[in-house]
């Protein structure tokens, strides 16, 4: 028996751990076995290539890290011809493209394009991205806008259809009613916070764009809350990211209503982050004697 | 392909204030090491669980042994100068390319502080079949380590002032062919303006993050595009770095 599996929409995972859209590579199945993960996101690709933001692009924080990628990625054409090939061949797990547009119309364009390829089992919708100006954020904070394209991609495609989610907004239930109503089929978050740091020495900022993508350990309380809100707010399933790094952690978040989670930034301070919480995730639910699904939202208030 | 590992520390010995040695016992890694390659290393302590690694190059090899010479400037690399014998650290790698060799030809090796490294390591392998000249400039004395020629910002070992102020006269006297530099970017731009129609392979520092290529932190501005330090260097063909933007 399988205690780890779970489901995330029409997706059967064997595995709840998946990654963050841009943190993760294929490079690091030279470290572990794909098999530990349940799913494989792809870092967002856009319509046109992006070169993305000057150096310096990174900045660690006492408990997290700062990034200002800005997208760099080959583009549509050059994801079809260089990237995606190459993932079918290596992947034995489901493998879900992650994409963000500048309007509803080149999410629409993206996805039909996409609709023609063999070997994807989802898409990520980036409406979340906080790094580049017009792509991203203006869809995802708005939720009649996060509506409209939820209605326009789910029309067009019946796989998996996450809509990754920002915390960066006033309200992120009315986001998440607005892409389930919309018809998401599944809600990622939460994607990075804004961050900054500055040289005190300077006064020269860290990075080359002011703010920042923030992300890891500092994120996980944040993360938890914004997943218990979203659950008691919607029935879609849920995949939990934001400073996951153990197994303890992801239990946090499965009891909060999550269907699995993603490591992302705790890769880079420990490349065996996922075997590990893989590990100690079976070894707990065989000594408790139980399979994930049945903590799945089962967290309860403290006794009095 | 590079492998992580817990390695065990051979030796960890204070060569100034500011720069240690240390020396990793790694039979299946030694072999594959070669200049300009680095690791990514972190001490195993509670205050480093959560933090990045630190990317250091290779700076050389003994037998099964692997040697990195570093400066203890924040937590991360100070953690690590306070290794003991027969304790184990964090070791990612070996990650990146190396530097192309060449034969009978004459050779500049220019490098700036924890630029030294790979540079002595490259000139090891280069000096049976070359002519070598290798200068090397630093903040202060503890900068500095064995070379042709050293500079020092604050006059306090060396020459003072900088590893490129008489770079033209050296290029003329020693009719170099090729320059492998290591340092600073201002220094390896400052090198290229100098002799920009001499071969010049150059090793990159950067910010790190994962140091597979995955997070695209560390990119420099290459080409016609952003090129990672991890992943597609360190080494990359001066000529083709962006210098106006950087």
């Amino acid at each position: 028996m399988n205690r780890l599996a779970t489901s995330l929409g029409k997706l059967s995972l064997q595995s709840p751990i998946t990654v963050a859209s841009g943190t993760f590579d294929t490079g690091y199945f030279d470290l572990f076995e794909q098999n530990i993960l349940g799913a494989y996101t792809t870092k967002t690709i856009t319509m046109q290539p992006k070169a993305g933001n000057p150096p310096p692009r990174i900045f660690e924080t006492e408990a997290g890290l700062l990034n200002t990628i800005g997208l760099q990625n080959p583009g549509l054409k050059g994801f079809l011809s260089e990237e995606l090939p190459r993932l079918r061949d290596l992947l034995d797990i489901p493998l879900i493209v992650s994409f963000s547009g500048s309007s509803v119309a080149e999410f629409e364009a993206i996805l039909e394009t996409l609709e023609k390829e063999e070997g994807i089992a989802g898409y990520e919708i980036n409406v979340s991205c906080p790094n580049v100006e017009k792509e991203g954020i203006a869809f995802g904070a708005e939720p009649d806008v996060v509506f409209a394209l939820a209605c326009a991609l789910a029309s067009k495609s019946s796989r998996e259809l996450i809509f990754k989610l920002s915390p960066n907004v006033t309200d992120i239930a009315q986001i998440a009613i607005a892409a389930t109503e919309g018809g998401a089929s599944s809600l990622a978050l939460i994607n990075t916070l804004y961050g900054a740091a500055i040289d005190w020495k300077t006064g020269r900022f860290r990075t080359s764009n002011p703010v920042c993508g923030y992300s890891g350990t500092a994120l996980k309380p944040v993360a938890l809350a914004l997943c218990h809100k979203v659950a008691q707010a919607v029935k879609t399933p849920i995949l939990a990211l934001g400073g996951i790094h153990t197994w303890q952690d992801a239990l946090e978040f499965f009891y909060a209503g999550a269907s699995a989670i993603a490591l992302g930034t705790a890769f880079y301070s420990d490349p065996l982050a996922a075997v590990k919480l893989h590990q100690g995730l079976k070894d707990h639910l065989e000594e408790k004697e139980l399979a994930l699904s049945e903590l799945i939202g089962k967290a309860s208030l403290p006794l009095p | 392909m590079p492998r992580f590992l817990e390695l065990k520390v051979a030796d960890c010995k204070r060569l100034n204030a500011d720069y240690f040695e240390l020396w990793l016992e790694a039979p299946s890694l030694a072999p594959l090491c070669k200049p300009g390659m680095f690791f990514e290393l972190k001490a195993q302590t509670a205050a480093q669980e959560r933090k990045l690694f630190k990317p250091i190059s290779v700076a050389g090899v003994l037998n099964d042994r692997i040697s990195f010479i570093i400066k203890a400037i924040g937590p991360g690399t100070r953690a690590l100068a306070e290794v003991q014998p027969g304790e184990t650290l964090f070791a990612l790698g070996p990650l990146g390319n190396d530097f192309p060799l060449v034969e009978g030809k004459n050779v500049l090796l220019v490098s700036g502080g924890v630029g030294w490294p790979p540079l002595g390591f490259l000139s090891d392998l280069l000096k049976e079949r070359n002519k070598i000249t290798h200068i090397h400039g630093g903040a202060g004395a503890s900068d500095i380590f064995p070379c042709d020629r050293a500079y020092t910002v604050d006059g306090s070992a060396g020459e003072k002032g900088l590893v490129t102020q008489d770079l033209p006269q050296i290029l003329t006297d020693q009719n170099i062919d090729i320059i492998y530099s290591c340092g600073p970017l201002p220094m390896i731009g400052a090198v290229q303006k100098i002799a920009p129609k001499i071969p010049h392979f150059a090793s990159l520092e950067a910010y790190m993050a994962c140091g597979l290529g995955a997070c695209h932190g560390c990119v420099v501005p290459v080409g016609e595009s952003y090129l990672r330090v991890c992943a597609d260097g360190p080494v990359f063909n001066a000529a083709d770095i962006r210098w106006e933007e950087i």
